[in-house]
């Protein structure tokens, strides 16, 4: 802790941002077969990673290293074609750090261990702290308020802690605080979760975004590395050490005025990725991507406008429709119906054709007279003319993966031609 | 007896912390390079091993990162002439730094303390 009050500016500056974007997100199949779960395409223009980092852009922090693991390409070129945006001789940075084995030949054990096999990065920067961060979540943060925060309260790790109902908490890391908010329990995934105090219906989730004083992060991560019965993670090992020893403070995710809670997402299945896209197609999603204040980024490739067009019958023209969608550039729907769907850049939606609470991810033709309904249908697929899916769940359990909830999952680049 | 193994490429230091570790009562072993201290390490399992940070070829906090992934469970005390490595956040991962000199009694007490302790945790 620092009593010299310092400035938002001081702060940023004195922090370095390590992204872990190495998640397998296994529970996220076929949609992770090819790319970490970061490098998942997400609301018809994004990577589910670009929400962090926008967040760490309009936060004021250009100090970043993003550490990837698992099937890494996609999520390094869209690193690449899309966050080349840094001023590197000012001093900022994106740079993105693949396991280098310096410390040993294994991959990383934990989230703790990929902090600690990279240690050379802060020992490199020596920043006073370091903004740990996950790669995976969907939400609207100013780290900069939380940095303040941290700098001005005991402790050496500020864990950020978004609030939910008590009802469904204990899915979730579970933190029990006292009345000035430092964290004197934490539980994971516990069947009774602690609820806030002075609010038996709403619990404190940990969100997995961490600042720590970095002396600290190294001693602990020093001390970690020699526990033999050690996950090397920071959920598992780190946190409950830290929280022993009275060192964690939580900060409380939620509106600074009118104290209601604010959207955070983690994706973890294919339903709440279904779901998490689809409450941007309404009305008024909590979570708006139009606000020109704080602007999520992502590769906009140079693809001309989207557009919708009549398509021919015998009898004269047929109207192109969509509603309650979004839709990518360079997509055109000729004479088809696209309703209640994310449709991602340069799809063809042909005549005849009907797509509902459907997401469409780039380069997919959909044929004529086809039918889509609640289906996901991932990068560089053609759907056959005539070709239904969602309507027929034998089929759609033998051709492809069927979530939980019923959502259909075409796979990258599958080749349906045969089945038609 | 606890056994403990110095690695360190200086000949005299080797046998003056031998001599006086066998004085108080310890088993010694000694390896005159990192790549033999971590064969050592494998195959004779000491309970500590005093490790010098500036050898040829391999350095000690490499060696020490090897320790720690296959033994973690084996105190190392980093033994070096320099205080400039206390820098390395990687040094901040061994159980004990002590700087280098004729008086061994700060690296005795050290080795005593870390034994001590792990005995303390086996009762």
């Amino acid at each position: 802790m620092s009593n010299t009050v310092l400035s938002t500016r001081d702060l940023v500056r004195d922090t370095l941002t390590l992204i872990l974007a190495g998640g397998q997100g296994e529970r996220l199949s076929p949609l992770t077969k090819d790319r970490s779960k970061p490098a998942v395409p997400f609301g018809g223009a994004y990577r589910i990673v670009d929400f962090t980092l926008s967040n760490c852009i309009n936060s004021g922090l250009r100090q970043i290293y993003v550490l990837t693991q698992y099937k890494s390409y996609s999520l390094d070129k869209h690193l690449q074609r899309g966050w080349n945006i840094f001023s590197y001789e000012s001093g900022e940075f994106c740079y993105r750090i693949p396991p280098q084995h310096r410390v040993g030949q294994k991959w990383y054990m934990g989230t703790a261990d990929a902090v600690y096999q990279n240690i050379y990065l802060l020992e490199n920067r020596r920043p006073s702290y370091v903004l740990i961060l996950s790669g995976d979540h969907i939400y609207r943060m100013d780290y900069a308020r939380m940095l303040k925060h941290h700098a001005m309260h005991d402790g050496c790790l500020t864990l950020s802690a978004a609030v939910v109902p008590k009802e469904g908490a204990d899915q979730f890391g579970i933190l029990e605080v006292d009345e000035n908010w430092k964290v004197v329990g934490f539980e994971e995934k516990p069947r009774d979760p602690k609820t806030i105090p002075g609010d038996p219906d709403h619990c404190l989730v940990n969100m997995g975004v961490y600042i720590f004083d970095t002396k600290e992060l190294v001693q602990e991560l020093c001390l970690d590395v020699k526990r033999v019965d050690s996950h090397h993670d920071f959920g598992k090992d780190i946190i409950p050490a830290l929280v022993k020893q009275g060192q964690v403070h939580a900060y409380a995710f939620r509106d600074a005025k009118t104290h209601e809670s604010m959207y955070w997402r983690d994706i973890g299945t294919l339903d709440s990725y279904y779901e998490t896209a689809m409450e941007l197609v309404s009305r008024e999603p909590q979570f708006d991507l139009y606000d020109p204040k704080w602007v999520f980024r992502a590769w906009q490739p140079p693809v001309p406008p989207f557009k919708s067009v009549h398509g021919f019958t015998e009898d004269g023209h047929l109207p192109g429709r969509v509603e309650d969608s979004i839709v990518g550039g360079g997509s055109i729907i000729s004479g088809g119906i696209v309703e209640r769907s994310i449709v991602g850049r340069s799809v063809r939606i042909n005549s005849f054709s009907k797509v509902s609470d459907s997401i469409i991810m780039d380069d997919v033709t959909i044929g004529r007279y086809a039918q889509l309904k609640r289906c996901i249908v991932d990068k560089d697929v053609i759907i056959p003319e005539n070709f239904r899916i969602g309507f027929d769940e034998e089929q759609d359990r033998r051709l492809f993966t069927v979530s939980a909830s019923g959502i259909v999952v075409v796979p990258k680049g599958m080749d349906l031609t045969d089945q038609a | 007896m606890s056994k403990v193994l110095i690695v360190d490429d200086e000949p005299h230091l080797r046998l003056l912390y031998e001599t006086e570790l066998r004085r108080v009562g310890y088993e010694t072993m000694t390896a005159s390079n990192a790549q033999q201290g971590l064969e050592f390490v494998e195959t004779m399992k000491p309970d500590l091993v005093i490790l010098d940070i500036r050898m040829a070829g391999m350095d000690g906090i490499e060696a020490l990162q090897h320790i720690l992934e296959r033994n973690n469970s084996i105190p190392v005390v980093l033994n070096t002439a320099f205080s400039s490595y206390r820098d390395n956040y990687l040094t901040w991962a061994a159980d004990a730094y002590v700087t280098k000199s004729a008086d061994v009694t700060e690296l005795l007490e050290t080795v005593d303390g870390l034994l001590h302790q792990g005995m303390k945790a086996e009762q």
